[in-house]
């Protein structure tokens, strides 16, 4: 094959083409284990299904097995929420997949409304004011004191953060000696900024509680 | 009469915007955010020189030149939040179901499963669902091939599979029947009907690719709030990786298998423009049977046959394709559609 210049010519072309040939099997198997492993080790355990606590939905949702009916699973809500309070659950939460959380100690509602007023299917329905979402099933949970946490209550300190952020401050969290926090679920919307600014950082001790719970769908 | 090659680079261009805006909605959710809470300022700076940073400083470089986002105050031109954050909130959602201002689309699909599962119609919904719906029936199938980000996506690994041809790996080219994707429509519905939640939503491929860019966008903006940096794919998640497993079947083993035989949005859009008025329509007379639109077309259809039935996305690529002038978009009478065959054969 070394003599003429011509099939050399070829032969380097094939060379070349066998070469890239193999470097694209190669890397095609490279990038798709790469991608496995990859994912894998990204994978978090499903966030914002806190077993003990229940699922807090954006003010206004239906409740359960209706919410999950509804929802198309389109962003919209997250994309609205004044507070980006709102997450998405991943694939990983199967029939979750897509439907609009929040976890109140990253971040908490403001009561904004925006998501209510952007929902395409009513999933979340229409609220015009905060006052709307105290009776459920719009409420998003109760916020509810662990009185042996709580430096108020605990007599450790003098705080008092959870009443003085509460939307709805003297009525659905009031105070006692030393800024004891007391709940009253009636007026409590579970926005859940208390638990988010809750100086008791390791686990806070005031937390919204929900009565949704993952796979009650059914 | 519109040039076919200017029709080509209007839908190239539409795809574009779409798969842009579907990382650009998330971005501008995180920016109206710290707009709201006065920090969008603190936070370019902190993130000087990243990803996040540079995207807050191009959107915060924009919206500061339209107008009534500034006032002077002092002498000094300062930041007007309130106007800033109304165009701002503009923008809600992807191609699945988007709101722009006050104007809100929703898919058909969507608008179809929310439906059957929860057994009830709102208001609002089909409001959503008007704009799509009509121009699905005028216009048939144009969702799939000027929206679609995952039509998008394939109409580039097309090149994909030439490289490969390049280097003889020789792609695959394995068919199907057309009506099962009807089938699975059917199906689906029925699913969500009787379990009550979506089922056709999870596994639609440009709902899943919303999801996951708006994940990844996310993920990325939460990450820099806890002073991390860098690109992180912890955002994404199994979709991905059934995304990418329909991608690999599409250039190793069937070109567009996903949109000929499987999505049950493409089969709605088709049954929703069965009767279309606007339709590529062959001029008999100037056709020289060269079959260079049979090659083109990206649906396996045969331009020079089939009439162009509710399979035919309308992209337009056999009107480029076609050198005898002999293929347009032209109104028809819907009526004279029905009764032909709909489902025309593979071409191979």
């Amino acid at each position: 094959m070394s003599a003429g210049g011509a099939p050399v010519m070829s032969d380097r072309r094939h060379f070349f083409r066998a070469f890239a040939r193999e470097v694209t099997k190669l890397g095609v198997s490279a990038g798709l284990l790469g991608g496995f492993v990859a994912l894998r080790r990204g994978q978090a355990p499903v966030a914002g299904v806190r077993p003990d606590l229940g699922i807090v939905r954006p003010p206004g949702s239906l409740a359960e097995p209706d919410f999950l009916a509804r929802c198309i699973r389109c962003t919209r809500c997250a994309d609205a929420c004044e507070a980006q309070c709102i997450r998405l659950f991943g694939a990983e939460a199967g029939d979750l997949y897509g439907t609009p959380h929040i976890v109140p100690e990253d971040k908490a509602c403001t009561l904004c409304l925006a998501c209510t007023a952007t929902c395409p299917t009513e999933a979340i329905v229409p609220l015009t004011s905060a006052e709307q979402a105290m009776t459920p099933p719009a409420k998003m949970g109760v916020a509810v004191v662990d009185e042996r946490l709580c430096v108020s209550h605990a007599g450790t300190g003098i705080c008092g953060a959870c009443h003085t952020i509460c939307p709805f401050r003297n009525r659905a969290i009031t105070q006692s000696f030393r800024n004891a926090p007391t709940v009253h679920a009636e007026f409590c919307t579970g926005c859940g900024l208390c638990e988010e600014v809750c100086i008791v950082k390791d686990r806070r001790a005031i937390r919204v509680v929900s009565e949704r719970r993952a796979g009650q769908e059914a | 009469m519109v040039r076919p090659s200017t029709i080509h680079v209007l839908r190239r261009s539409t795809q574009v915007l779409v798969l842009a805006s579907m990382l650009l909605v998330p971005a501008l959710a995180r920016y109206q955010n710290y707009l709201a809470a006065r920090e969008v300022d603190r936070m370019i700076e902190r993130w000087e020189g990243t990803l996040p940073g540079a995207t807050l400083r191009g959107i915060d470089e924009v919206i500061r030149r339209l107008p009534g986002t500034e006032r002077e105050r002092a002498g000094r031109l300062q930041r007007d939040r309130t106007g800033a954050l109304a165009y701002a909130q503009q923008l809600r959602g992807g191609p699945w179901s988007i709101e722009i201002g006050s104007i809100s689309m929703t898919d058909p699909l969507a608008g179809a499963e929310s439906i059957a599962a929860s057994k009830r119609v709102r208001r609002v919904l089909l409001v959503g669902l008007l704009l799509p719906v009509v121009a699905t029936v005028v216009l048939g199938r144009v969702f799939c091939a000027w929206i679609c980000p995952m039509g998008f996506i394939f109409e580039c690994t097309d090149k994909l599979r030439r490289v490969l041809r390049w280097l003889e790996i020789r792609p695959r080219n394995v068919r199907a029947s057309r009506t099962l994707k009807y089938g699975l429509l059917a199906a689906g519905l029925l699913v969500a009907f009787v379990l009550s939640t979506a089922v056709l939503g999870h596994v639609y491929p440009p709902a899943m690719l919303g999801r996951e860019l708006h994940a990844l966008v996310f993920a990325i903006f939460d990450r820099a709030e806890i002073g991390r940096r860098g690109l992180w794919i912890g955002g994404l998640g199994w979709a991905t990786a059934a995304l990418a497993l329909i991608v690999l079947v599409e250039v190793s083993v069937s070109r567009r298998w996903w949109c000929r035989y499987v999505c049950p949005g493409g089969a709605l859009y088709s049954l929703l423009g069965a009767a279309r008025p606007v339709r590529v329509t062959l001029r008999a007379d100037a056709c020289t049977q060269c079959a260079r639109c049979v090659r083109a077309c990206p649906m396996g259809l045969n331009p020079m046959l089939d009439q162009m039935g509710m399979e035919c996305d309308s992209c337009g690529e056999c009107l480029a394709s076609c050198q005898d002038d002999a293929l347009g978009y032209e109104l028809r009478n819907p009526l004279a559609a029905l009764g032909r065959p709909v489902i025309p054969r593979e071409q191979a």
